[in-house]
């Protein structure tokens, strides 16, 4: 009993990624995550993705609050935000989050305020969607070790 | 291949190499930490920039390399480099998100475990007593990886080829040089010109040393020249976009300052053109050079160059015919056809007419290119002063100087834009006023500069940075494609035009489509007086130098 519902929940993890990929949201890079994981760093691409969500926020938060600035004009800062949140979301795999951060970027660029607000709400929502998705593997994936008779640290 | 055959694929050398890695973003940081392990490498890692200088300092032989992010808030990584370099004999690799020939993010394995390269090769150019340094170099830390594209996938098995590839090309270039004292190449005006308009065409973050070394079409060029000059501009621009206002001024100059510093430059002999030119040999680079350590800014017109006489490398690259067009005071000019068909100008500076002909390199189907916009916008976030968001520091390179000395102190905008053509625009890119495409909408008679391509000396070096400039390049941008179609020699002779420093049109190209495609943004032609840009033009800041 225990084996099969590891299976199924494998089964399930396998679909849930299958299907990321398929929608663009992760790429290839989140593969080479799950190979850095190892009996060494079994917790690896939650910790990572973790912190990635807690850098994440702190820049969405701080680039929202600059743009809901009635006398923004700092738009270099954005850019700088969005740099980084290109680099950690390309490392991570996220690719749509980091695509949509590009474009965000490009219209902070030309100093477009409400093509810049318009961008900030599309990665505010695909970067919720990703979380969402992650935390979902992140269930799965715990209840697998579960069924496996494996304790995940959570 | 998994990371564990990869890592295994390891031999010799790399275990237990001590690395210390820099990245303000933890996500990286910690991503890079464990890929490093899984190379068996021993990691230290720190998020800040002076952390990182403080352990080196520490105990200098503590590390053996350092990989770091270009980016970070508190110190770029281009200055972490200088610095590191500067001080301790550490190679070390820049990684950035950009399109840029170090490391990309996201930072794949396979390039990791090459990274241990450098330090050999380091060591091993310490050996012989040249200690030329991929640590500074660009070519050193050249991994030609291009994460731009959205397929990061596929990207990222191009970059681990391309990687490879260079890895190769590293190692010989590396040993040949430092047996032979390393010919070095000397990025003149014309020659940055046609590296930005190859970057122009490709696109900025898809821009991959190979891919432009290609389409500059020079001879003697290698890729990692090319690589380590993408590595500078991109950070230069980087850095310009970051001090917008000061760089204004000279960024030009700022960038070749920069890039001499680093001595980040190879030179190559300079080939003495065509007999009309006042060649100067090889040896007067070295002039440059240190001219170019002068603060460009604003020098009373900055004329440093005055008196120096301009390599002809531009010549040597233009297959086309090299007639050159010695200013009196020897600026060799690559010899477009031009309509007035008298081109010397005694008053050094190059006059570029808009020739048909075109420097060989010309950019064939040169276009705007909407990437190199987003690049040069970025760089140029802030400009809030400067009306379009150019990113004038981007361009910067093409700055032109002005060999003879100018009546400094502000871009002739005005005159510029007053004259149409003959006279001497100082600043053919930068005007804005001057619509060198249709899709500038400026006004067309930028483009025909032709006419007027009487280089004016009123070009001043200092001036060319600025998001104004920017805007005026990228006026020229859009002209510049019009222009090439109808007449590509004009279009880089507009350009060129500005480059006093024997710039050949062909640059004018690149440079136009950047100018163009920061300027279709901005539309304001005033901004041209505000001069700071005389012209984004890479006028060769070596040769300004």
């Amino acid at each position: 009993m225990l084996g099969f519902g590891v299976d199924r929940l494998q089964a399930d993890i396998n679909r849930l990624l299958t299907s990321l990929f398929h929608q663009g949201v992760l790429d290839e890079q989140f593969l080479q995550l799950q190979q850095l994981q190892d009996e060494t760093s079994p917790t690896f691409v939650y910790d990572v993705i973790n912190i990635y969500f807690d850098e994440s926020e702190k820049l969405l938060r701080s680039l929202r609050l600059l743009l809901m600035d009635r006398e923004f004009s700092d738009y270099k800062k954005i850019g700088l935000h969005l740099n980084q949140l290109v680099g950690s979301s390309s490392s991570i795999g996220a690719r749509r989050v980091r695509n949509v951060c590009v474009a965000f970027r490009s219209a902070s660029e030309l100093n477009n305020r409400p093509g810049c607000l318009r961008g900030l709400e599309i990665v505010e929502h695909e970067y919720h969607y990703l979380k969402n998705m992650m935390h979902e593997l992140f269930q799965l994936e715990q209840q697998r070790l579960l069924a496996a008779g494996v304790r995940y640290p959570m | 291949m998994t990371v564990e055959q990869d890592c295994v694929a390891l031999d010799q050398f790399p275990v237990g190499m001590r690395v210390l890695a820099v990245d303000d973003d933890q996500t990286c940081l910690r991503i890079l930490e464990s890929l490093l392990h899984r190379c068996q490498y021993h990691v230290t890692t720190t998020n800040q920039a002076q952390k990182a200088l403080e352990l080196l300092r520490e105990n200098k032989n503590k590390f053996d390399l350092v990989i770091s992010d270009v980016d970070m808030p508190d110190m770029d990584g281009f200055k972490l480099l200088e610095l590191v370099g500067l001080e301790m004999d550490l190679p070390v690799i820049r990684v950035t998100h950009g399109a840029c020939d170090y490391l990309l993010k996201p930072v794949r394995i396979e390039e990791l475990k090459n990274i241990w390269q450098h330090v050999v090769r380091s060591r091993f150019d310490k050996n012989r007593g040249s200690n030329n340094g991929d640590k500074k170099d660009g070519s050193g830390n050249n991994e030609g990886v291009a994460n731009s594209d959205p397929n990061n996938g596929r990207a990222n098995r191009k970059r681990k080829d391309q990687y490879n590839e260079d890895e190769d090309e590293e190692r010989d270039d590396n040993d040949d040089p430092s047996s032979q004292k390393k010919p070095r190449v000397v990025w003149t005006v014309e020659l940055h010109k046609k590296f930005v308009a190859a970057v122009n065409q490709l696109g900025f973050e898809k821009a991959m040393p190979k891919k432009i070394l290609d389409l500059m079409n020079v001879e003697k060029l290698t890729r990692e020249n090319v690589a380590s000059h993408l590595q500078k501009f991109r950070l230069y621009l980087k850095r310009i976009s970051g001090n917008q206002q000061a760089i204004m001024a000279n960024s030009d100059l700022h960038f070749l300052q920069m890039s001499n510093g680093l001595d980040g430059f190879h030179h190559r002999p300079i080939p003495v053109g065509s007999g009309q030119n006042v060649l100067q040999n090889p040896t007067d680079l070295g002039k440059f050079h240190h001219v170019s350590s002068l603060p460009l800014n604003h020098i009373d017109g900055g004329n440093i160059l005055q008196g120096l006489p301009m390599p002809l490398e531009f010549d040597q690259l233009q297959t086309n015919n090299n007639k050159s067009i010695i200013a009196g005071n020897s600026m060799a000019f690559p010899s477009f056809p031009t309509q007035q068909s008298s081109l010397p100008n005694n008053n050094n500076h190059l006059v570029l007419e808009g020739h048909p002909q075109a420097s060989p390199s010309a950019f064939p189907g040169h276009q705007i290119n909407k990437r190199l916009e987003h690049w040069s916008n970025a760089v140029s976030s802030s400009s809030s002063t400067l009306p379009p968001a150019q990113n004038s520091n981007s361009i910067i390179i093409g700055h032109q100087f002005d060999v003879s000395p100018l009546p400094h102190s502000k871009p002739d905008s005005l005159e510029w834009n007053t004259q149409n053509a003959s006279s001497s625009y100082s600043i053919p890119f930068c005007d804005s006023t001057i619509p060198l495409t249709s899709s500038m909408n400026t006004n067309p008679r930028a483009f025909y500069r032709t006419t007027d391509l009487d280089s004016n000396a009123n070009v001043q070096p200092g001036v060319y940075y600025d998001s104004s400039q920017m805007r005026q390049s990228g006026n020229y941008g859009p002209t510049t494609d019009a222009m090439l179609s109808s007449n590509p020699k004009e279009g880089f002779i507009v350009g060129q035009q500005k480059l006093q420093s024997g710039f050949m049109g062909a640059e004018a190209g690149s440079l136009d489509d950047i100018v163009n495609s920061t300027m279709k943004q901005e539309q304001s032609q005033g901004d041209l007086s505000e001069g700071d840009l005389g012209y984004g033009g890479f006028s060769s800041l070596r040769t300004c130098l």
